[in-house]
């Protein structure tokens, strides 16, 4: 199996704030400041390329709102592939963080 | 009632950031960009708001999902120029944190964008060097003075586009060398000079065709030689002529400047040549036909 490349902070970031469910492109930003303490922001520009990207690889999708007040508002949202990929990035970040761990404390 | 103005300050697209540095402080000063372009911008002016401007480049596929990613974070779309660059401005609040104005947040994503504009340019600068080089072969075969020009023009613009190209991928490197503008006004003067001394250059040579035939009686009621088209050489190169010559005797044909003195002759009953080379310094020429026999006669004639 091909193994993944890493995926930038932006992505990864944007990935998670839909791992819960739909959202449009401003709600991905503040949930990324919120969770980051404010250390991660993603700009118009990053968001704007990150999202085509990643509908090009189908892990995101774009649907429109049908909400009242809001009707036609682009929203995206996590398909199953851009599950798998959240998936398996956590997993690197996850060992790594333990390697970390294991070398700092000396179980190695 | 409002008041406008336009500015011509050129901006190489590898030095945008200056561009952008220029419209925030333009909007300081009141001069609100209400037009961005790479020849001219125009400016409104304002005193009342002050902006916060940014550029982003690439052929944008869906320009309702751009606009709206960016209206979303505050970013008002001010226009696109014609080869792809795109122009944002926000109103400035000094409360707010500096990333609050930047549209590229991590390295990838800014590199992206300055990889998509040096790939076009890569581009460009391999098609520059293709026709710089056929522009070197023809300058061999033939050489004179338009095809100097043009071959120093191309090369110059291919060199310029692949400067530009290696800058905008490679920032860090190139950033911090200074005078480069006046490498890209030099650069850019050679450019416009070139082209239009390679388009005057080439308007001000000879070019002509003439076919002549002169028939039997025709030759001998007149036993006089005979002079034709008489033209003018403006500046010393080398000139190329196509000759043909067809007749029952041989005869003499020569191209004599002012003074009579012979720039070209041959002596032949049936010829052609193509691309004689002549190197003609600048003065008044003419044809001239001599010492043919009986028969009739045909010329034909090209030099550029």
């Amino acid at each position: 199996m091909k193994k993944a490349e890493p995926l930038s902070e932006s992505y990864y970031y944007i990935l998670l704030c839909l791992a819960k469910g739909k959202n449009h492109g401003y709600g991905i930003m503040q949930m990324t400041e919120t969770l980051s303490k404010g250390e991660v922001t993603i700009g118009s520009g990053t968001m704007y390329g990150a999202t085509g990207n990643m509908m090009k690889k189908g892990w995101i999708q774009e649907i429109l709102s049908d909400e009242p007040g809001v009707e036609r508002k682009r929203l995206y949202q996590l398909t199953d592939a851009g599950r798998e990929a959240l998936e398996v990035e956590t997993k690197r970040l996850k060992r790594m963080i333990a390697n970390a761990e294991e070398v700092y404390h000396g179980t190695v | 009632m409002a008041q406008y103005k336009t500015s011509h300050t050129f901006y190489s697209a590898w030095n945008y950031e200056k561009e952008i540095e220029d419209l925030n402080a333009q909007s300081e000063q009141g001069w609100q960009l209400v037009k961005g372009g790479c020849f001219f911008s125009r400016f409104e002016k304002n005193p009342n708001v002050r902006y916060c401007y940014q550029m982003d480049f690439g052929r944008i596929e869906n320009m309702g999902r751009y606009i709206e990613m960016f209206r979303e974070q505050g970013w008002e779309y001010i226009n696109s120029t014609f080869n792809g660059w795109h122009y944002f401005r926000k109103p400035y609040d000094e409360t707010l944190p500096e990333s609050a104005y930047e549209i590229f947040t991590d390295r990838e994503s800014l590199q992206e964008m300055r990889e998509r504009w040096a790939r076009i340019a890569f581009g460009i600068t391999v098609a520059l060097g293709l026709f710089a080089i056929l522009s070197l072969i023809r300058l061999i075969l033939r050489p004179h003075l338009p095809a100097l020009v043009q071959t120093l023009t191309l090369a110059t613009e291919c060199g310029l586009v692949f400067f530009g190209s290696s800058t905008m991928r490679n920032p860090d490197v190139s950033h911090n060398r200074k005078g480069d503008s006046h490498v890209l006004g030099a650069c850019l003067a050679v450019i416009l000079i070139g082209a239009i001394a390679g388009i005057a250059l080439t308007e001000l040579r000879p070019y002509f065709h003439t076919m002549q035939s002169w028939s039997d009686s025709d030759l001998s009621t007149s036993a006089a030689p005979k002079d034709w088209l008489p033209f003018q050489v403006r500046y010393p190169d080398n000139y190329f002529l196509d000759l043909k010559i067809e007749a029952q005797e041989p005869l003499t044909f020569e191209i004599l400047d002012k003074d009579n003195h012979v720039a070209y002759t041959i002596t032949d009953k049936d010829f052609t040549g193509e691309d004689i080379r002549l190197r003609l310094p600048s003065g008044g020429y003419r044809l001239h036909l001599s010492d043919y026999g009986a028969g009739p006669v045909k010329i034909e004639v090209t030099l550029n």
